[in-house]
């Protein structure tokens, strides 16, 4: 019924020369009469999916060579550390990787994605010394590591295109993205987040603190937990009996960014149509005229319009203003109502700051140098996300009372954190480097009471992103064929003076919005250009966010982008069924994949190696081969075969975990 | 392994195989996998028509307990909900709940519930789990437990179903992966990808299936452990499932448009309605999320249609039970993570107040027609009777006829107790 079969059927037609005799070509079957034509129109991949991509579709700073050495040196001195702690507690460490399987690993954790055929074997055949080096560079400067590294911040950062109806998070999203493409200090873009000002498509840094607009106080829980990995989010309601932070220390912290405004003269008494009313800026005035105006017309989309308003009077802007403890607060040191003088949970305010405002203070405290829990937090937390277990886990979790498993370690990679002057990539390069990374993965139960001591990287399931990735790597040529919207192109839809618009500017302006962003439209346009059975075939760092729950992505577990980290890898049915039953899987069977153009460019004797090479990475073992060839030999018609050959092996384990 | 003495573990002798299993799988390493595969298998399919089945339905983002269960009337805290008699003499709930009022003799509302954190995540995690949050160790969820006490009621069904985001949910923690809920995103659409593509006959995809065992054997081998077992026990259990003809109980299609429709076309509503369905197809559990609680703003702008649907969802499913005959062997259990303060907050909102909030239940096991504690005033905090997560969770245990006092064996070697060792609350249980 369809062109998979079609193309099932030729290729076996061909992989049977060679695997059986002349006897197999009867390759027709059953199947051959039930119009492929008709099936050939019904469901072919888009076009732009199955074209080259674009030379550059993310332009991303390219890595330099002439620091190869020093990575090297700093990855024998992390082994060091490593093999001592295995020592230390007689830990056997797992053998070397092979070429195969280490090229499947950093594609994977590097491009968030598996080689395709042609990539891993150039990769084998080069005999080159330092090919390893080499592979990592270029991936490190792949626009695959751009979109891979998204996803990983989109997960923590809880970047959602809409966090409520009025902020167009768009050219946030974008500025992210940007920030990894150009590899940005760490601590200068940390720093730029918490202290932007002004509307999103003017200084899209400011979507940080938008995320938790409204809410000061887990607005100061969730930055601490990011980015210093440190929970006080108990103490917000009061003094938690096992934990280190009190209610008052909370409020102290609070008390240095509790000036930071949303909009113009604050919020309003509570109804909608005072909320902008509130005193403010001319443009305040202004969008609230047109907004009472438009409340008289009765038009059908005059909440879009409110929310369009209230978009364009989005701003944040800073004023030290006074945080008062809570009315039921509860301890003898203060009374409720107070107000509390902002202080620092350790260390101190650097002194370049002192008399900024407070919401400089706190930027400047949590990214200084000093301050080498910044540093630890992200070296912590980046080990884990190649290694697959954090030195503190959990790693938005570190006190007193749950120490690193490998302190020595751990101070090291912080130290080498601010080496790099938080260069995130390099660091990256480095644990990359390691022998440790490129061993053969262990087991690591999260449950067990012994601490991991790296023998080798844990065995992980991939994460939604990526196996999505991967199986759009067997599929589309050009998984780029669209790409997130640029803080510019956001700009000029979004932006009206509304000083000197009229209603009907208005009313524009709301109408290109919507044909642009409007989920209805955006979705048709992607489906117009890469849709395959109700699926856009793109990479996940270009898909709405978050996605319906149903999508493959969300059904393995992509975060709902509403809580820090909250993606999973956990197995559940409707994955199994997606993997059996779902559009995707089949999509790479159709004619124009990657891979039905992979298998049948390659002469028919050498099929089984190439579906091998392209689906797990590595060639068929001698069992492997004499099970394909007996399969192909014995199925109802020998099309049927390799068709099952290739699910059956998407459908391994092997498949989606990362040895 | 020294505290396994009498009355650790249950008598029931396929449930203890399972936890022996994980044990031997932690402790003894890989070797003793393969031969416990079969018995696992075995536990899992094992079916178990008595027992009492439990609906859960979770109000993500923490319920205002002022505006729904527990009103204070002329206050200045009460803001804009005007409270509504209830059929209970002397009980009044929030105007938005007109249909739970009406079947107040059929709820027993706990008026004093008090947790100890205000962050969704943990609180939400404490209410599924009766544990805080660890590090080093996954709880089961209650629905998990129950599954892993009582079986399944039926071979082909999975015995737990979470309408709403699994990402989120314990699961079934240290427990076999068998009892791990399944995720249904929309209930319209009931379970996806049931379907086989045309081309594909049945016998083909057995061959597949095959196929694709034998070509993973090595690595099954070399990587064995819980991670992988995880997945082999989904890949069963998807194959069963499909084999079945009860498939059709996901089906939300098959009910009347008069019916739908009184569930209200909300997801939840919908969700409500398949919950129903999947109980009387012989599904254990079944947990329904609704997620539009995190009222920091505009509450009572957001509360009619919040509040109404809840409303709508839950009065149509307890009236279906109960015409079903079912009620009185299904406890719906209504929880929320916490409350919302009674201050009204400058964006016209309410916060996150763990100090005391609503619960309710309804069917088998407790009593109908009843408040259990209350809150002080001001709703601030209890002031009679305090119950806290484990006392709540543990009195559902003692409802459902789970053992809530022994003590089970985490692969830790620690000891554990279904609803975490809280005292059910006599009052409230038939």
């Amino acid at each position: 019924m369809s062109a998979s079969r079609l193309w099932l059927e030729r290729t076996v037609g061909v992989v049977c020369v060679a695997v059986v005799s002349a006897a197999a070509l009867g390759a027709g079957g059953k199947s051959a009469t039930k119009g492929p034509r008709r099936a050939v129109a019904q469901m072919r991949l888009p076009e732009a999916v199955t074209q080259d991509p674009p030379a550059k579709p993310i332009d991303v700073q390219p890595v330099d060579r002439g620091t190869r050495p020093a990575v090297a040196a700093a990855a024998r001195a992390v082994d060091a550390l490593v093999d001592k702690g295995l020592e230390t507690h007689g830990v056997e460490p797992t053998r070397p990787l092979e070429d195969d399987a280490f090229a499947r690993r950093v594609y994977l954790e590097l491009a968030g994605r598996i080689p395709t055929h042609d990539e891993l074997v150039a990769f084998l055949r080069s005999d080159a010394a330092d090919k390893r080096a080499e592979l990592i560079d270029r991936l490190l400067e792949s626009p695959d590591y751009v979109s891979h590294f998204y996803n990983f911040w989109a997960d923590i950062l809880r970047l959602q295109e809409r966090p409520d109806k009025h902020l167009v998070f768009e050219p946030y999203l974008d500025y992210v993205k940007d920030s990894i493409r150009t590899n940005k200090p760490y601590d200068t873009w940390v720093r730029e987040m918490l202290t932007a000002d002004g509307r999103l498509w003017e200084n899209p840094a400011v979507g940080f603190q938008l995320r938790d607009e409204g809410m000061p106080l887990p607005y100061v829980d969730n930055t601490v937990r990011v980015f210093l990995g440190t929970q006080i989010g108990c103490a917000q309601c009061h003094d938690h009996p096992f934990d280190h932070w009190t209610q008052r220390e909370f409020y102290e912290l609070a008390a240095l960014t509790a000036g930071t405004q949303t909009r113009p003269g604050g919020p309003g008494p509570g109804r909608k149509e005072r909320r902008v009313m509130a005193s403010g800026s001319e443009a305040a005035r202004a969008a609230r005229d047109l907004q009472l105006a438009n409340r008289d017309r009765n038009q059908k989309n005059k909440a879009a319009v409110a929310q369009y308003l209230r978009a364009n009077v989005t701003n944040v802007a800073f004023a030290d203003k006074k945080l008062l403890l809570p009315h039921d607060y509860q301890y003898d040191d203060a009374k409720p109502l107070t107000a509390v003088s902002p202080k620092v949970l350790w260390g101190e305010v650097p002194e370049a700051v002192r008399r900024a405002d407070g919401r400089q203070q706190f930027a400047a405290w949590v990214v200084a140098r000093d301050n080498r829990q910044f540093a630890r937090t992200i070296a912590n937390r980046l080990w884990k996300k190649l290694m697959g277990v954090g030195l503190v886990e959990p790693g938005d979790d570190f006190k007193e009372d749950n120490p690193a498993s490998d302190p020595m370690l751990l101070e090291h990679l912080t130290d080498e954190m601010l080496r790099l002057d938080f260069d995130l990539r390099e660091f990256v390069r480095i644990v990359v480097s390691t022998d440790v990374y490129q061993r053969r993965a262990v087991l690591h139960d999260t449950m067990s009471a012994a601490p991991f001591r790296f023998p080798g990287p844990a065995l992980k399931r991939m994460t939604a992103e990526q196996l999505w990735d991967s199986i759009l790597t067997l599929v589309a040529r050009n998984p780029w064929s669209i790409q997130r919207p640029t803080t510019a192109e956001v700009a000029g839809i979004m932006n009206v003076d509304l000083r000197t618009a009229s209603l009907a500017d208005v009313d524009r302006g709301l109408e290109r919005f919507l044909g642009h962003y409007g989920k209805g439209p955006a979705k048709r346009r992607m489906m117009q250009v890469c849709g395959y059975r109700g699926l856009e075939l793109v990479r996940a760092s270009e898909l709405p966010t978050p996605l319906p729950l149903g999508h493959f992505l969300r059904q393995f577990g992509q975060s709902d982008r509403e809580t820090i980290e909250g993606g999973r890898t956990v197995a559940t049915i409707p994955q199994i069924l997606a993997m059996f039953n779902g559009p995707i899987t089949h999509a790479m069977l159709e004619q124009g994949s990657v891979i039905y153009d992979e298998v049948t460019s390659h002469a028919p004797r050498e099929a089984i190696d190439v579906v091998y090479l392209a689906v797990l990475s590595r060639r068929p073992g001698a069992d492997d081969r004499a099970l394909a060839i007996q399969e192909i030999m014995s199925a109802d018609d020998k099309a049927t075969g390799c068709g099952n050959l290739i699910w059956a092996l998407l459908n391994t384990r092997e498949f989606i975990f990362i040895q | 392994m020294h505290r396994h003495h009498n009355g650790t573990f249950l008598d029931d002798r396929l449930a203890r195989r399972a936890v022996f299993g994980r044990i031997a799988r932690t402790t003894l390493g890989v070797t003793l996998l393969d031969g416990l595969s079969g018995p696992l298998a075995e536990a899992a399919a094992a079916t178990n028509k008595g027992g009492v089945n439990l609906v859960i339905l979770t109000m993500r983002g923490a319920m205002s307990h002022l505006d729904t269960f527990d009103p204070k009337p002329g206050r200045e805290e009460q803001g804009e909900t005007k409270p509504i008699q209830t059929k209970t003499p002397g009980v009044v709930f929030g105007e938005h709940l007109p249909r739970l009022a009406a079947l107040s003799d059929r709820l027993a509302v706990i008026r004093s519930m008090t947790t100890e954190t205000g962050d969704h995540q943990q609180g939400q995690y404490v209410m599924r789990t009766a544990y805080p949050v660890l590090g080093s160790i996954r709880h089961p969820s209650l629905g998990s437990w129950a599954l892993h006490v009582q079986g399944k009621a039926s071979r082909e069904l999975p015995g737990y179903v979470l309408v709403g985001n699994g990402n989120e949910h314990p699961g079934a923690g240290f427990l076999d992966p068998a009892v791990t809920p399944v995720p249904v995103a929309d209930p319209t659409l009931g379970l996806e990808n049931t379907v086989r593509p045309q081309y594909l006959s049945e016998k083909n995809f057995n061959r597949r299936l095959a196929l694709a065992d034998k070509l993973d054997a090595d690595f099954k081998r070399a990587f064995a452990g819980p991670q992988l077992e995880a997945y082999n026990q989904m890949y069963k259990d998807a194959v069963r499932l499909l084999g079945s003809v009860d498939l059709e109980a996901f089906d939300i299609a098959k009910e009347s448009e008069k019916t739908r429709d009184r569930y209200g076309s909300s997801t939840f509503g919908q969700g409500c309605l398949l919950a129903r369905r999947l109980v009387e197809a012989g599904v254990r559990c079944v947990e329904v999320e609704y997620g539009k609680w995190d009222m920091h703003r505009e509450i009572f702008e957001e509360l009619p249609e919040t509040a109404g649907t809840l409303d709508q969802g839950m009065a149509t499913l307890l009236a279906d039970l109960e015409d079903r005959g079912l009620l009185s062997s299904t406890l719906v259990v209504l929880a929320t993570e916490f409350g919302r303060t009674p201050r009204i907050n400058e964006n016209a909102g309410r916060d996150h107040h763990p100090a005391v909030f609503s619960c309710a239940l309804a069917g088998a096991g407790v009593q109908g027609g009843m408040v259990y504690g209350a809150s002080d005033e001001r709703g601030f905090r209890p002031a009679a009777d305090a119950v806290s997560v484990p006392d709540f969770l543990s009195t559902v245990a003692a409802a459902c006829g789970l053992p809530h006092d022994k003590e089970f064996m985490a692969p830790n070697g620690r000891p554990f107790k279904i609803g975490g060792g809280g005292k059910p609350i006599r009052a409230v249980l038939a």
